[in-house]
């Protein structure tokens, strides 16, 4: 226990250090603002067009902006910040192979499945902190300009939500136990998220693909019911703990 | 007990065989040499007593325990120095130290003191800056610190002092003799001059085999490395000796040199002394190891 902290304390170090926990945490912020300004801007834009969009003959009706639109922003622009996550983290072993840093560590005896499991708590524990500060941002935003009470089911829209791009980092995880560049990491992630797509396409096994998670709009405007999830949350959960314990026997199988 | 011993070790990058059926044990308490040319193999060894590499066949014991690859259990006895030695940039020398310490479980109390006395003895010691810029003899010795940090029963060292001026080559060699006092060492290199130095024994590396191990002292007294460098008063005499025996050689002062075999010597003192030919100078030559292991690993 007390080696899985230093190693986990390490790893804090030199996500701190070398400023990746700065650049995410205004990012969040900035996404998180973004949202309601949007909202907030988008009649004034309206309005700006409206001129030269009724010159082609279209007419511009009464635009209202509520905390549905600002949410509507936010499932929209969250997608954007889990990839420049994972863009940023997809490097976390891989960087290490090929430096060799891990080398003088696990020979000292440190068992490679405290690396893994380091390596995992902090991309989760900072995936979480990210989304949860990007969506406070906004949930504030919306309080104060509008009533976040009108739509409905957000905690758990946004609970899915987080819930998927989670299952995304225990598989970016999976791939980095084995693959010795980022590029396989990130092909890796990327398939998964095709593969879950694809899944949602087809009419059986839809309701079992993860992608349903992000479905939130259906649920904001209470056109789907949060129940209807969970067959894909149970197979997020199942997936992504798979992933996980999957990668430490074949983290000990690499060589490095 | 050896500290470490090596049976039939044979590892193949695709079809290409790096060790062929190597044997080597090293003796407790000795500086072992791992001498053998670039390619030879020796990273590939050392990397596989470490379990970071897949052996294909063979038996690795360090300390009487056997290595199981991927399962770093054995690793407690050994502390390693990579040949190009990476640490985390963003820590300080005593922060990388106090953090390999906590991994190595080594109780809180004697952790400060520890890492203290390792900085110092390599020289590190007010040190304050990341090692971000760190030269590469500086990660050198930061590599010796915290390969000496469990007090290792083995410490692994691959090329500690290739890249490295005559005067940190001198450095780290005198940190190794000092750290001999507590553990067992293993090193590899190409300078033979480094062996002849410190070690106390040596194990010659060539296409995956050892070809010629044992002590430094026995090496320098083999059979095949004696020779003998003799001189005489006439020119003429040097020609008739020449042709009355095989073996011999001429070198750029008109010495005759030869190696000891089949009593070759005696049959020329015979020769001599039946010919009544003055000798200037008879000389036995001590080879350097150097000579010996271009010998043995004759293409
Ligand atoms: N990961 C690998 N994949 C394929 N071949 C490899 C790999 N690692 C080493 N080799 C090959 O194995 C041989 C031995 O390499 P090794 O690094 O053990 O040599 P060495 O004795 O340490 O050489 P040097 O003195 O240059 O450090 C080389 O021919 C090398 O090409
Ligand atoms: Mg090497």
């Amino acid at each position: 226990m007390k080696t899985l902290l230093a190693v986990l304390k390490k790893e804090w170090m030199e996500t701190v250090r070398s400023g990746k926990l700065t650049v995410l945490v205004i990012l969040s912020v900035l996404f998180g603002i973004m949202n309601p300004a949007i909202a907030k801007l988008t009649p004034w834009m309206m309005e700006l067009l409206s001129e030269s969009l009724s010159e082609n003959g279209l007419s511009v009706g009464n635009i209202t902006v509520d905390a549905l639109t600002s949410w509507t922003q936010f499932f929209k622009n969250i997608p954007l910040l889990l990839v420049v996550f994972v863009l940023i983290y997809s490097s976390i072993f891989t960087k290490e192979y090929q430096s060799g840093t891990l080398i003088p560590i696990l020979t000292k005896g440190l068992p490679r499945y405290k690396i893994v499991l380091a390596k995992f708590i902090l991309v989760f524990s900072l995936w979480t902190l990210c989304y949860w500060l990007c969506f406070l941002v906004t949930y504030g935003y919306n309080a104060f300009y509008w009533d976040n009470r009108t739509v409905s089911c957000l905690f758990s829209a946004a609970l899915y939500w987080w819930l998927f791009g989670a299952g995304i980092t225990s598989v970016m995880v999976f791939f980095s136990a084995f693959s010795s560049g980022s590029t396989g990491v990130l092909l890796g992630t990327g398939g998964y998220v095709t593969a879950a797509y694809t899944a949602g396409l087809l009419p059986h096994i839809k309701e079992y693909s993860p992608v349903m998670l992000t479905n939130s709009l259906q649920l904001l405007t209470a056109s789907a019911k949060p129940d209807g999830c969970m067959k894909a949350v149970l197979v997020t959960v199942l997936l992504g703990t798979f992933s996980v314990a999957a990668s430490v026997p074949l983290f000990n199988r690499k060589q490095l | 007990m050896d500290a470490l011993t090596i049976t039939n070790l044979t590892k193949k990058f695709g079809d290409k065989t790096v060790l062929d059926k190597l044997n080597l044990s090293v003796p407790k308490h000795s500086i072992f040499g791992f001498v053998g040319k670039n390619g030879a193999g020796k990273t590939t060894t050392m990397k596989t007593v470490l379990g970071l590499l897949k052996p294909d066949e063979g038996r690795i014991t360090v300390a009487g325990e056997r290595v199981v690859y991927g399962q770093t259990k054995t690793n407690r006895h050994i502390g390693y120095l990579p040949d190009v030695p990476e640490f985390y940039s963003y820590m300080t020398p005593y922060e990388y130290l106090a953090f390999c310490g906590k991994i190595s479980e080594i109780p809180a109390k004697d952790l400060k003191s520890r890492c203290c006395g390792l900085l110092e003895l390599v020289g590190l010691k007010n040190e304050k800056h990341r090692i971000k810029g760190f030269s590469r003899g500086m990660k050198q010795r930061l590599g010796i610190a915290q390969a000496l940090l469990n007090r290792p029963k083995l410490l692994i060292c691959d090329e500690p002092t290739s890249a490295l001026d005559p005067v940190g080559r001198k450095e780290i060699l005198d940190i190794l003799l000092l750290a001999k006092e507590q553990t067992t060492i293993l090193f590899s290199t190409h300078i033979l001059s480094d062996v002849e130095r410190i070690c106390t024994d040596a194990a010659f590396l060539d296409k995956g085999t050892i070809v010629l191990q044992g002590s430094v002292s026995g090496m320098r007294n083999l059979n095949s490395s004696k020779k003998y460098v003799l001189e005489l008063a006439d020119r003429k005499d040097t020609e008739k000796i020449m042709q009355a025996f095989t073996g011999l050689t001429l070198n750029q002062n008109h010495e005759l040199v030869f190696r000891e075999e089949s009593g070759l010597l005696f049959s020329i003192l015979h020769f001599i002394a039946e010919q009544k030919i003055p000798v200037q100078k008879l000389e036995h030559m001590e080879i350097p190891l150097e000579d010996l292991f271009l010998e043995v690993t004759k293409p």
